[in-house]
């Protein structure tokens, strides 16, 4: 059954380019944020384009890094620092005004009684990094809020972040909350360490994501009009 | 019906069972029981068992996720998940202990609490005092002599509330049922009950007289055991406000305990929702506020809760950075009985790892300090970095700790987990400075309380970054803190006015408030000494 398409359509890239990209990947993954910036730097001072910086050393260094979200391999302050590095050079390539999402609107939160924020700060970073909209509605924060956020932001995606298990009652709350005010299309993503053990049944949510990487892979193959 | 067949060494034992539950569910109806910490949902891995025949059916993600691919291939599965359905053959690996108490060594550590004094008493005549220490995880309980201050006996034993709950989040949501809470506080007064005895029965004491107990602990156990306002704690503008949870009545309990039925019994309230009574007792213990500024007391526990005593106020926060420090939630981790490793060092001239062991028992597994030794020698050798990345050199599944023999690997999750709790007492050090106005070149004492602070290398957790380094000034390991102030507030004169001026000067710091937790949590989590600032 399986066709596999090449998406990629190989360019005509000079040796020399293509190792400054790798090099710029090698330190990204480092999470070295100093020099990655400078490394782009000096690619985007030799006429690269922002765009090819985007395509051909954060997503791929991206892509490493969605392989070593497995359980086994996870390392928290190894993602932290990728995220910082990543940050780092969008804002060196776009000093003035980050660059216009691409992709849809996401509001996310930690909900009322969980003061969690970590998992929620790193989702919103690696999001953003891949053009998200993201709107941010913080910790503690009270459901009803979070869905006044997604009907003002037009909001297709709502991503909850949980680190205890006390918060479940209010995550089951987000779904038909979110239908009562109209929000029929919404996709209502659950993860973080207290949440991701559980099923989306339990949750009463669309999808349970393993990880930041997880949530894009299912938002891509399940596009919203679908839904 | 479907037999489940549990294996011992000397015998098997064979409980037939209509399918549909947990194996764990069906061991809790026997006297064999597996320990457990999280009330069944797969997450504290607690209640392992090893498959020794049969089909237990796939791992679930909770067991993938607890155990890791290592443990599975090896026939290691969790109680709590597996369903067994048809005939099936287990081990228990991870035994309930089967006698609850142990005895308490005295006095330890080097705490500054004044010596007791001797004061003989032939006839058994003076009036006796009993402290106790409400932990999540421990219950620890000493008998006073209260003419002459002396321990008489201590005991320490596993709360046994911990069932439902290893940690506190999950065990006030069971006590969201009334009949639950009731059924934990009744639990945790008959366990007290349980140690008393134990006392009394082996060391020939009669309980009728005692006739004073005080208690200390965390905010959350203490409203259980009372059954007051204990779920105001799950809402988190009470943390740092006063939750009374004083009892309504203590006359059932003296009966319970079989003391005499006039013995006064008090409980000390705690600080906030999050501080409990046990931090002030190890304030108490440790003069924190009645000797030099700078003096930082950390009670390393699941909630480690610290104190910083700037000369004016007592800045306090809590931060729950997980079980590691007990040697829970890690894949090769266990509590510090026999079998654990408490230290690593390695030789001298062949570089290889050696490992003292409680009892000196064949190795069975890391305890807290055991980890904390065995992360500093890691990264020494260069098997790890100082982000917690193994060298090329070690296998995928991890470092192994007994090569050769199998089991024993310490797993890239395991150092995960180990630094995330590492990075929480981190920020808790780096804030309270802050709010003290103070740098670490401003410390002048480190007090350690907590079971784990008793056997901990200070040069091991200096060198990973758990302990500020602060050369040629004191480190004191403290041993349980709560627990000697807890006696101290029960005999010595003048305490209590020592124990208000400390409540007074107290300063609720909440972490959660702090702006860039991520970036002092990110800097924490690095295992490498902690840089002043
Ligand atoms: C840091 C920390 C704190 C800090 C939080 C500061 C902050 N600003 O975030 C402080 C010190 C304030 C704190 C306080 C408390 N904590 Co706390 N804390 C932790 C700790 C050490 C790390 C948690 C963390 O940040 N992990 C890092 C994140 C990034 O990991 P993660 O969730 O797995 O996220 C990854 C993925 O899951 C994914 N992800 C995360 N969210 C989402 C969302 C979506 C949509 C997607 C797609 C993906 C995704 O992205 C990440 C990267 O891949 C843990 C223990 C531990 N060792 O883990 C305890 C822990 C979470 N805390 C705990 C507790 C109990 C508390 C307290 C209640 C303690 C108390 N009695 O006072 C308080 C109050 C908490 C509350 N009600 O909210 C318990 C929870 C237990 C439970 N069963 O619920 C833990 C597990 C410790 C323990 N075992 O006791 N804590
Ligand atoms: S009781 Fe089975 S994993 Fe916690």
């Amino acid at each position: 059954m399986a066709t596999i398409v090449n998406k990629y359509v190989i360019e005509q890239v000079s040796p020399m380019h293509n190792q400054n990209m790798n090099r710029l990947i090698d330190v990204l993954l480092e999470g070295d944020q100093a020099r990655a910036v400078a490394e782009a730097m000096s690619l985007k001072n030799g006429g690269v384009e922002d765009e090819r910086i985007i395509a051909d050393a954060i997503e791929p260094a991206m892509g490493r890094l969605d392989a070593k979200c497995t359980l086994e391999q996870f390392n928290l302050l190894e993602i932290m620092l990728v995220g910082r590095a990543v940050t780092g050079v969008i804002r060196a390539l776009y000093p003035d005004a980050p660059p216009a999402p691409s992709r849809e609107t996401v509001v996310l939160a930690s909900l009322e009684g969980d003061v969690h924020d970590l998992g929620k700060n790193i989702v919103r970073t690696i999001m953003t990094a891949k053009g998200y909209r993201i709107v941010d509605c913080g910790k503690n924060c009270p459901v009803e809020n979070l869905v006044d956020a997604a009907v003002r932001e037009e909001a297709s995606i709502i991503c909850i972040s949980g680190l205890i298990t006390s918060v479940i009652p209010s995550v089951r709350e987000v779904v038909p909350l979110a239908r009562r005010r109209g929000l029929t299309m919404v996709r209502v993503v659950a993860g973080g360490a207290a949440l991701k053990q559980a099923s989306a049944d339990t949750l009463n949510v669309d999808y349970v994501a393993d990880s930041v990487f997880d949530v894009i892979r299912y938002l891509e193959d399940h596009p919203g009009e679908l839904s | 019906m479907p037999i489940l067949t549990v294996k011992f060494a000397d015998e098997d034992r064979r409980i037939t069972f209509a399918p549909g539950r947990s194996a764990r569910e069906l061991l809790d109806e026997t006297d064999i029981r597996v320990r457990a910490g999280c009330n069944g949902s797969g997450a504290c891995g607690l209640c392992r068992i090893r498959i020794a025949g049969g089909n237990a059916g796939e791992p679930s993600a909770n067991e993938r996720a607890t155990l890791g691919a290592g443990l599975l291939s090896q026939g290691v599965r969790l109680a709590c998940q597996v369903k067994p359905e048809h005939d099936l053959d287990v081990e228990i690996l991870n035994p309930a202990p089967p006698s609850a108490w142990r005895s308490l060594d005295t006095g330890s550590g080097t705490s500054s609490l004044p010596g007791p004094s001797p004061m003989p008493d032939p006839k058994g005549e003076h009036p006796l005092g009993v402290s106790v220490d409400l932990g999540t995880t421990h219950l620890s309980i000493t008998l006073l002599d209260l003419a002459s201050g002396r321990r008489l006996a201590g005991r320490r034993g596993l709360n046994p509330q911990e069932t439902a709950g290893a940690d506190v989040m999950t065990r006030l949501m069971a006590a969201q049922s009334a009949r639950e809470a009731e059924r934990l506080s009744l639990q945790v007064i008959g366990a007290i009950g349980d140690g008393l005895r134990d006392i009394a029965v082996r060391e020939g004491i009669d309980l009728h007289r005692v006739g004073r107990v005080v208690l200390v602990g965390n905010t959350a156990m203490l409203a259980i055991l009372s059954g007051r306002n204990h779920l105001l704690l799950l809402q988190p503008r009470y943390w740092t406000e006063t939750i009374d949870c004083l009892p309504m009545e203590t006359a059932s309990w003296s009966a319970t305990w079989g003391i005499g039925p006039a013995a006064a019994i008090k409980v000390i309230p705690p600080l906030a929702g999050f501080v409990g009574s046990d931090l002030l007792a190890g304030v108490i213990a440790t003069r924190l506020t009645e000797q030099c500024p700078g003096a930082l007391l950390i009670d390393f526990g699941t909630n480690s809760e610290m104190a910083l005593w700037d000369g004016d106020h007592l800045w306090v926060t809590s931060a729950a950075g997980g079980p590691a420090f007990e040697g829970c939630g890690i894949s090769c981790g266990m509590p510090a009985e026999p079998g654990a490793i408490t230290r690593v060092a390695v030789a001298p001239v062949t570089g290889e790892l050696a490992f003292d062991v409680i009892a000196g028992a064949e190795p069975r597994g890391l305890c807290g300090t055991g980890l904390v030794d065995l992360l500093a020698r890691l990264v020494g050798n260069g098997t790890l970095n100082v982000k917690g990345q193994f060298a090329p050199s070690v296998p995928d599944d991890g470092f192994p700790l007994t090569p050769g023999k199998g089991e024993l690997v310490l797993t890239k999750r395991d150092i995960d987990i180990f630094q995330r709790a590492k990075a929480a007492i981190g920020v808790g050090i780096e804030v309270l400075l802050a709010k003290a106005g103070m740098g670490h070149n401003d410390l002048r004492r480190v007090c350690i309380g907590g079971v784990f602070g008793q056997s901990l290398d200070i040069a091991s957790a200096t060198e990973i970054g758990l302990l500020p380094a602060i050369p040629g000034r004191s480190v004191e390991t403290a041993g349980n803190t709560a627990l000697s102030g807890c006696e101290a507030l029960l005999y010595t004169a003048g305490v209590d006015e020592r124990l208000r001026d400390a409540r007074s000067r107290a300063r609720i710091v909440n972490l959660s408030d702090c702006p860039d937790f991520d970036t002092l949590f990110l800097e924490h989590l690095y295992l490498q000494p902690i840089a002043p600032v």
